[in-house]
């Protein structure tokens, strides 16, 4: 097909009859080749007769073939229309190619072509109107698109009818089909013919290559003319018209518009939309969619207000400049130098800078100033009064409160009328009757507001005519003021008409009203009424009973009506009399309307009038204006009380206005305070006078110079100022009137226009201090709303809390005012579209997700990573994690969540009373505060954390080591070297050791020999009465005696105990052993996490336990004695030392003798103190009583302690009290660097806290006091003991690896754990309040080491309280713990020891002797004064003693419980009675404070078990919770006695102190029977 | 009884499959160095450096980010700092691969600091150790600026760090190139090939 198209030379015929595209293709393809087709003129005839035909015959076949097709498709018209303009210029670019024979024809054809478009249409029309077939037109059309191009030859526009006749129908297409063939070929050869012929003259014009014209079709580009198309899309396209609609063809037939805006109803301003693209859009509505839907009532289209989305869908911008810019906004920073603090890089601080506040002072107007003249006074009175006018008819309520009022009429009508329109059907008689209502109130409102305005003009009106008659009545003017009136007229029937309808109306209503009233009544009047009937019905018929009976006593009569009882008569309410009603809405009409027909008057107040010149004045006049001009004025501004800069000195204008105009720049570093502007006056020369201060609200950060509102800050003075001229003065009373009544006082007052704002700076940002520049405290809340307003408040208003706020407050929806807020509500409410909380910012990450959250998240192994990395206690120190989940057990977490979820639980079996297992949970949660707070502090370092720098030698070490060589060598005499210390993070277990030292120990207490019972009276006898003065003479004797097989007196060794643990040394002999042994313990820490925090926080004590061995034969028969020894080997608890791990650990070492503590009674055992007196240091020992241990304890290798936290606390103290601390304590350092000074501490809120706050007199329990009324010194101990009595908790283990927090005394006593300080605080505020002098103490004591004491002076001398034990030593004591003093602290100074030693045998505590003692606040610094942070005063509740009861039970249950536990292979036997004998006994024990009750009990005990052997004795502790006691049991080792018939005895006694101070105590005992 | 055998026994094994299958997450640990930097003019230079990762990605431990220590190079013109880096994360999505952002500042002889340059690169996406070099950048300012920079220090620095490494049109920002910071990262990928990444 190709072939044989292409040899088609004539464009003319082919393209005009055939619709093919592959002819028309290529024609066009010789089209810009511009190949001429030279024979065309010639080659008419039959060939192309026979082409004709049959490309008619093949489009008659493409035709039916595909017909339905060609009907349908768009697109096959398109490429033919497209075709017809390439036609033309082609036939263009024939017609200007020179020198060619075709010119002439092609010019005939376009001449043709031309007049052919011309009336192309016709010819179409002529063409596609013939008889065709229905389906057929759109291909006609077509196909006429591009046929029109060609010449309309007259044969064949006959002959197209034709073809298209042939073409209609099927039939006949087949037929002619069947019919060419022979033709076709005939036709094809010629065409060969042809052209060979047509090639051979193209070849010899053009000499073009054969092959590419026959493969190659060259087309033009496809173009289609703007009229086809423009034509095309008229019958395709829709284009509505611009033209406005008639409001009629939007709202239904017969339907009136109702603007709601009319009606008073609020409608929110509408978007702004052109009115053409509404016109457009109404008109598509109209011809689209025939229904009226779209359209309101008021025949607009249906809009919301606003249809912008109230709240973006990207998160709110924080910076000022919306614009894209600002992500890339660059700020030159200055190379400034470092700070460490913000070590960390996105967010870097600050930017630091200044920042700046504009103030713009305009003028000053003075509504009242001395020198006012009476026609001031009213002018100014005049003025405001008119400004109030302007703004009320500005507002103009009254108006709006009409058209309210007319509104809501409108709608109770429709309601009431259900069938004027649809929409009240919604309206329910409901919203009818509150409708009604809303009338009522409205017309309340709207009358006020118009009497208002009555009464306003009225009063406008009274003062200018008194300021006219005043001018008359001084003859001059002062003040250009002038009042004009205008009348409006107005129509007088009309006006008549609308007063007389609105009064009409308004009878109507309160006719309604008051009929409705009136029913109202009705029926309670009948239901009253018929009550009131029955009542008299039954009355009538008690009364005829009683008749009979009353006519007997007639006096009683009168009383038997009781005339409270008898319901009166209900009076039937009067209906409304409507004349009245009218005469009092006419009353009320005339008073507070103008009157129809009257005319309106519009006040106009000018400065058109003239002032009387100076010389036409009276003298007082002149006098007064020459003083006003005498007058200056200028502001100051106060920034943060501080004069910053101050206006001009303007003068004071005739019409008492100064203007000013200036701007101040204040470029400030702080936040503003306070800004005030202060008003001064001079006069003349003399010194300038503070009128008034004025003071400017500090501008919210939204407001940036440009926005800021010109504002007029009113201010007045309370000065008193007379005049002796014309000036009325100020707050001197004056009177318009002759006679001098009807006095008026003025003060001078006035307007300071300004307004305040932030700058902004060069690059668009507001120069405003950051928020955090804001300082704390009571700003805060300022500051949050700065906050809000800088992120956008829409951003953050929690809707559904507004929604309902204004449902409740029942918003009007009408008034404008609340347009933006309604919108909101009803956007809030509809719950169509919410507030998104998140900005989504990956979109599709939902898509691309592997996993879900919740699977991540459900990941054990990355819990558990997270976990570790959070440094979450329970996980801490996990060293390796399984590398699949599988491997890690669920149980893994199971503390954790417990603990979670148990954070507000209160546990009570750990804690066997509640008040503890809440303050224990309180504790914690405080721990976990403050933790928190200082997590980040943690991890800050200093530069000597990370680098250890060995000091450079200078030449003075040099010089001593050099020396140090030539030192002789002193082998006996050795010095402990200092070692090395060992950072923490490297260790592991077993790599820390404990060493302990035991070297001594004196004044055990020897075995008492066992008592037969014959002996026991003789002995209990002497023992009553001397107590310590036993003789050693008269015991001597029994010694040898008493002990079989040869025993000493008391074999002690030592067992050293720690985290169970446990070593011992060897065994010694006698009361004054020397063991000189040292015992390695190992130490681990919990969890394996030896970091310095963690290690701080072990709260295992090492317990040194001093026991007796004591051979016990076993030998059953005497006989064997001779052949086997048969002995077991018990031991008795003698006493312990215990030492918290935490000292040892700060300490690094422990040396000293420590005294042991001991039972109050030890049976069995006595003090022997003749053996000691044998060896000469009685006269020193002898004045304490106990034993003592001398041990050193260290740690190896020395660890590093921590240290406390270097931040800075906040304070509220005074800055100079603290720089005073600062300046203290570095002195105190220079000089003294090993004594402790102590000045501020840390709060337990962890603000920094001057010391001397913390001691206050504050009264002891009234239970304590009242014991020993007569006794001080007895008070005073049981005072201490009861301090003592409050567990001690160090505050290195509760604040791990903070530092020392000191809660107050009612926390202390509230947590009921504390360490020294908290305990000699108060114990120092009980002995203060106790009258006493008394001090804290700091200094250092073994074993604490730095630690706080208390220090009373008595009368003659000094005593030393240990706080925590409840002893106390004097001054001179050598066995006082206390072995340096650091600084002595009362409530109102501190004193520093300043003296050349600081142990306290040595010193002298006369803190008023300068020389020994530096005082800190001193005549330099006075004391200031300050407050306590100690309550006013303590209040004690009592402790419940049934609670205490429950809770000695339950511990000796669990006790012993646990004592059968540790006996696993024994039986353990109880003997009840020996039980019952010692708890009867601890009550006495708890009496005596554990003193002097031995020898009294023995006697007792050995009453009543005189054939046991016993050994036992009493423990006693405060008691915080179980844990301490079982262990404290546990490491007497009672339970260890293998005896097979030992039986025991234990017995719980809890004495309640108040504030749930409990003092325990436990006696244990193992009982032996003798045989 | 063997046939409840085999089913139970086929149930437990399909089930601890499935666990096997959801309960392991794909993670990357990311362990490396910040060499130093090379080619900036000032010679006592330190590094700011965090990472920054997508929604999906989470970091089970390790520092975000930090700062290195100021390294005055006396030998060569290298200044050598060599900071761990040691994340590890755990993701559940490709999106939001980590990246490291860094800005190098130096220090000049009365301690100020200066910003030298801002730079940010990946972090490789394939397992094993990458050698990185991560060319700077810093903002140019206006000339003024510029003449303050020269004579007092200091210098125009990005009011939004996230400029860094986030997408925003930098067009309207002139830079001046600074020196290249060289990293080098180590990566270990878990589980990828579960979630039909491969690596």
């Amino acid at each position: 097909m190709v072939s044989e198209n292409s040899h088609l030379e004539d464009q003319q015929e082919p393209v005009q009859e055939g619709s093919d595209t592959r002819l028309l293709s290529v024609t066009s393809r010789r089209g810009p080749r511009s190949l001429p087709p030279i024979p065309s003129a010639f080659r008419t005839g039959f060939a192309e007769f026979s082409m004709r035909e049959r490309m008619r015959e093949k489009l008659q076949a493409a035709r039916s073939k595909a017909e339905s097709a060609l009907l349908q498709e768009i697109p096959t018209p398109r490429p033919r229309r497209s075709r017809s303009p390439s036609e033309k210029q082609v036939e263009t670019e024939f017609g200007t190619e020179p020198g060619r024979e075709v010119q002439r024809t092609q010019l005939e054809e376009d001449s043709r072509d031309y007049s052919r478009v011309k009336f192309h249409d016709s010819a179409r029309k002529i063409k596609s109107k013939p008889p065709v077939p229905p389906g057929f037109p759109s291909a006609e059309e077509a196909y006429n698109f591009f046929t029109f191009n060609f010449d309309p030859e007259p044969e064949e526009s006959e002959e197209k009818p034709k073809a298209k006749h042939r073409g209609g129908t099927n039939q006949e297409e087949k037929e002619g089909e069947e019919e060419e063939p022979p033709v076709r070929e005939g036709a094809n050869k010629t065409g060969e013919e042809e052209l060979l012929e047509g090639k051979d003259a193209e070849d010899l014009l053009l000499g073009l290559d054969h092959a590419d014209a026959d493969f190659v079709a060259v087309r033009p580009a496809d173009y289609e003319g703007v009229r086809v198309r423009l034509q095309m899309e008229k019958e395709l396209l829709f284009t509505p018209s611009r033209l406005t609609v008639p409001t009629y063809k939007k709202l239904p037939e017969n339907v009136q518009p109702r603007y709601l805006e009319d009606e008073g109803l609020y409608i929110g301003a509408r978007p702004e939309v052109p009115r053409t693209n509404q016109n457009i859009m109404e008109n598509r509505l109209l011809t689209q969619e025939p229904g009226r839907r779209w359209f309101g009532d008021d025949g607009r289209i249906l809009a919301l207000p606003n249809p912008i989305r109230p709240f973006p869908s990207r998160p709110p911008v924080l910076t000022q400049e919306q614009d894209i810019k600002a992500e890339l906004e660059t700020l030159y920073t200055k190379a400034v130098k470092y700070i460490h603090r913000s070590q960390h890089m996105i967010g870097s601080g600050d930017p630091p800078g200044n920042f700046q506040l504009d103030i713009d002072i305009s003028g000053l107007i003075f509504t009242h100033h001395p020198c006012f003249s009476r026609e001031h006074v009213l002018a100014a009175k005049l003025a405001q009064l008119y400004d109030q006018y302007l703004a009320r008819r500005q507002r103009n309520k009254a108006k709006f409160l009409t058209d309210k009022l007319q509104a809501l009429r409108n709608a109770v009508q429709m309601g009431l009328n259900p069938a004027k329109s649809p929409k009240s059907l919604e309206t329910t008689p409901k919203a009818i009757n509150e409708y009604k209502s809303e009338i009522r109130q409205t017309r309340r409102l709207r009358d006020a507001e118009q009497e208002k305005d009555r009464t306003l003009l009225k009063t406008i009106i009274k003062v200018w005519k008194e300021m006219k008659s005043l001018r008359e009545f001084q003859r001059f003017t002062n003040t250009p003021l002038k009042l004009v009136l205008r009348r409006e007229k107005v129509d007088q029937k009309a006006d008549e008409e609308a007063y007389e309808a609105e009064i009409q109306a308004e009878i109507r209503e309160l006719l309604e009203e008051h009929t409705e009233d009136y029913e109202q009544k009705m029926e309670e009047y009948r239901t009253a009424h018929q009550q009131w009937k029955a009542w008299k019905k039954a009355q009538r018929a008690k009364k005829k009973k009683k008749k009979q009976a009353v006519e007997e006593h007639p006096d009683e009569e009168m009383e038997e009506p009781d005339p409270g009882e008898t319901p009166v008569k209900p009076l039937p309410p009067e209906p409304t009399d409507r004349a009245a009603i009218e005469q009092q809405v006419r009353e009320r009409a005339a008073r507070s309307r103008r009157r129809p027909g009257e005319p309106t008057l519009v006040p106009e107040l000018s400065l058109a009038g003239s002032v009387t010149p100076n010389d036409q004045c009276p003298r007082g006049e002149v006098l007064r204006r020459e003083d006003v001009k005498r007058r200056s004025l200028y502001l100051k501004v106060i920034f943060n009380d501080k004069e910053v800069s101050r206006t001009d000195s303007r003068p004071l204008g005739a019409d008492f206005r100064v203007h000013f105009g200036q701007i101040f720049n204040l470029q400030i570093v702080n936040w503003p305070e306070s800004l005030t502007l202060q008003v001064y006056e001079t006069v003349g020369h003399s010194g300038a006078t503070l009128l008034a201060e004025v003071f400017l609200p500090i501008p919210e950060t939204t407001v940036v110079t440009g926005r800021a509102p010109i504002e007029e800050v009113e201010f007045s003075s309370n000065q008193h100022v007379t005049l002796d001229h014309e000036g009325v003065g100020s707050g001197v009373p004056f009177s318009f009137e002759a006679d001098g009544s009807n006095q008026l006082t003025l003060m001078t007052s006035g307007r300071v226009s300004n307004s305040v704002a932030w700058a902004i700076g060069e690059n668009g940002i507001p120069l405003i201090p950051p928020l955090s520049q804001q300082n704390i405290g009571f700003r805060s809340a300022l500051k949050r709303a700065d906050a809000i307003s800088s992120i956008g408040t829409s951003g953050l208003t929690d809707m559904k809390k507004l929604a309902k706020w204004a449902a409740e407050s029942k918003l009007d929806p009408n008034d404008p005012s609340n347009a933006p807020l309604m919108q909101l509500i009803s956007v809030a409410t509809s719950g169509e579209s919410y507030v998104p909380d998140f900005f989504r910012l990956e979109q599709l990450q939902q898509e691309f997700n592997f996993v879900s959250d919740e699977e991540l998240n459900r990941s054990r192994r990355f819990r558990l990573l997270r976990l570790r990395s959070q440094e979450v206690p329970e996980f801490r120190n996990y060293k390796q994690i399984p590398l699949y989940d599988r491997e890690i057990m669920e149980k893994v977490f199971q503390d954790y969540e417990k603990r979670l979820r148990d954070r507000n639980v209160i546990e009570t079996k750990d804690h066997i009373d509640i008040n503890r297992a809440t303050v224990a949970k309180y504790f914690q949660q405080v721990r976990d505060s403050v933790i928190n707070r200082f997590l980040v502090a943690k991890h800050h370092f200093l530069l000597s954390d990370l680098i250890v720098e060995e000091e450079v030698p200078n030449i003075s070490i040099l010089g001593l080591s050099l020396f140090k060589l030539a030192e002789q060598k002193r082998p006996l005499r050795p010095r402990r070297k200092g070692r090395k210390k060992v950072t923490a993070q490297n260790l592991s277990d077993g790599d820390i050791k404990l060493l302990v030292n035991i070297i001594r120990a004196y004044d055990i207490p020897v075995r008492k020999p066992t008592t037969s019972k014959f002996q026991q009276p003789s002995r209990s006898s002497r023992a009553f009465g001397e107590k310590h003065a036993a003789s050693p003479t008269a015991r001597s004797p029994t010694h040898s005696a008493d002990y079989p097989l040869g025993q000493v007196l008391v074999r002690p060794f030592v067992e050293v105990s720690f985290q169970r643990t446990i070593c011992h040394t060897t065994t010694a002999e006698g009361p004054n052993p020397s063991w000189n042994e040292e015992l390695e313990l190992p130490f681990r820490a919990p969890n394996g996490d030896y970091s310095t925090t963690s290690l701080q926080s072990v709260k295992d004590d090492v317990f040194i336990n001093i026991f007796d061995e004591v051979l016990q034969d076993v030998l059953e028969d005497d006989r064997e004695r001779g052949s086997g020894i048969h002995t077991r080997i018990e031991r008795h608890w003698l006493g312990c030392v215990k030492i918290p791990f935490s000292t040892i650990y700060f300490q690094a070492r422990i040396e000293g003798t420590f005294k042991i503590d001991t039972p109050p009674v030890l049976l069995g055992y006595s003090k022997e103190r003749s053996v000691i007196a044998e060896r000469g240091f009685d006269s020193v020992r002898s004045l304490s009583e106990g034993s003592y241990i001398t041990l050193f304890i260290t740690l190896e290798p020395q660890l590093v302690p921590g240290e406390s936290v270097r931040e800075k606390f906040d304070s509220q103290e005074d800055e100079k009290l603290l720089q005073a601390t600062e300046k203290f304590q570095a002195e105190c350092a220079l000089k003294f660097p090993n004594r402790q000074c102590l000045t501020t501490v840390i709060d337990i809120s962890g603000k920094t806290v001057f010391i001397t706050r913390y001691l206050k007199p504050l009264n002891p329990p009234q239970e304590l006091l009242n014991a020993y009324p007569n006794n001080p010194q007895a008070t005073a101990e049981l005072v201490a003991r009861y301090v003592s009595l409050i567990p001690f908790l160090p505050d290195s283990v509760s604040f791990a690896g903070i530092c020392d927090l000191w809660s107050t005394s009612d926390q202390f006593l509230d947590l009921l754990a504390g360490d020294e300080e908290e305990h000699a605080v108060l114990l120092c505020n009980y002995f203060l309040s106790l009258g006493k002098k008394a001090w804290l103490v700091m200094g250092s004591a073994i074993p604490e080491g730095p630690t706080a004491y208390v220090l009373t002076r008595e009368q003659s001398h000094y005593l030393i309280w240990n706080p925590c034990s409840g002893h106390f030593y004097g001054q001179f004591d050598t066995f006082c713990p206390l072995k340096s003093v650091g600084c002595l602290i009362g409530p109102d100074n501190i004193w520093f020891n300043i003296q050349r030693y600081d142990s306290p045998l040595r010193i002298n505590f006369d803190v008023t002797k300068p020389k020994l003692w530096k005082s800190f606040f001193s005549r330099s610094l006075p004391y200031p004064g300050l407050s306590s942070v100690q309550p006013e005063e303590l209040i004690y509740q009592r402790t419940d003693k049934v609670a205490a009861a429950e809770l000695q039970d339950r511990i000796e249950k669990i006790l012993k419980e646990k004592i059968m536990d540790w006996r696993p292979r024994r039986l353990t036997r109880w003997n009840r009675y020996c039980a019952s004998t010692l708890r009867h006994f601890l009550p006495l024990l708890e009496r005596s404070q554990g003193e002097g009750a031995e020898d009294d009990h023995r006697a007792e005990l050995l009453r009543q078990l005189g054939d046991y052997r016993f050994s036992g004795f009493p423990l006693h502790m405060p008691y915080s919770e179980v844990k301490p006691l079982i262990e404290a049991v546990y490491s007497t080792g009672v339970h260890s006695i293998d005896a097979p018939n030992a039986e025991f005895a234990l017995a719980v006694y809890i004495h309640p102190y108040p504030k749930n101070v409990l003092s325990v105590w436990i006696y244990v005992a193992s009982l032996i029977r003798n045989r | 009884m063997i046939t409840t055998a085999a089913s139970w026994f086929e149930k437990t094994s399909l089930e601890s499959q499935v666990l096997l299958l959801t309960w392991a997450m794909a993670e990357v640990h990311v362990i490396g160095q910040i060499m130093g930097a090379t080619g900036f003019s000032e010679s006592s230079l330190f590094c700011k450096w965090g990472v920054h990762t997508g929604a999906a990605w989470k970091l089970l431990s390790g520092v975000r980010e930090g700062q290195t220590q100021v390294d005055t190079p006396q030998i060569g013109d290298m200044a050598y700092w060599s900071h761990p880096i040691d994340l590890h994360f755990a993701t559940k999505g490709l999106q939001g691969w980590p990246r490291l952002h860094l800005q190098v500042w130096s220090q000049d002889s009365f301690g100020r600091c200066q910003l030298e340059g801002y730079g940010f690169c990946h972090v490789p996406s394939s397992p094993g150790t990458h050698q990185l070099d991560c060319p700077t950048w810093r903002p140019l300012g206006s000339w003024r600026e510029q003449l303050a920079r020269a004579f007092v220090g200091g210098g125009p620095q990005l009011l939004h760090g996230d400029a860094i490494y986030s997408g925003a049109d930098r067009y309207r920002l002139h830079t001046a190139a600074g020196g290249t910071v060289h990293l080098e990262l180590g990566l270990l990928l878990r589980h990828f090939d579960r979630y039909g990444v491969e690596c």
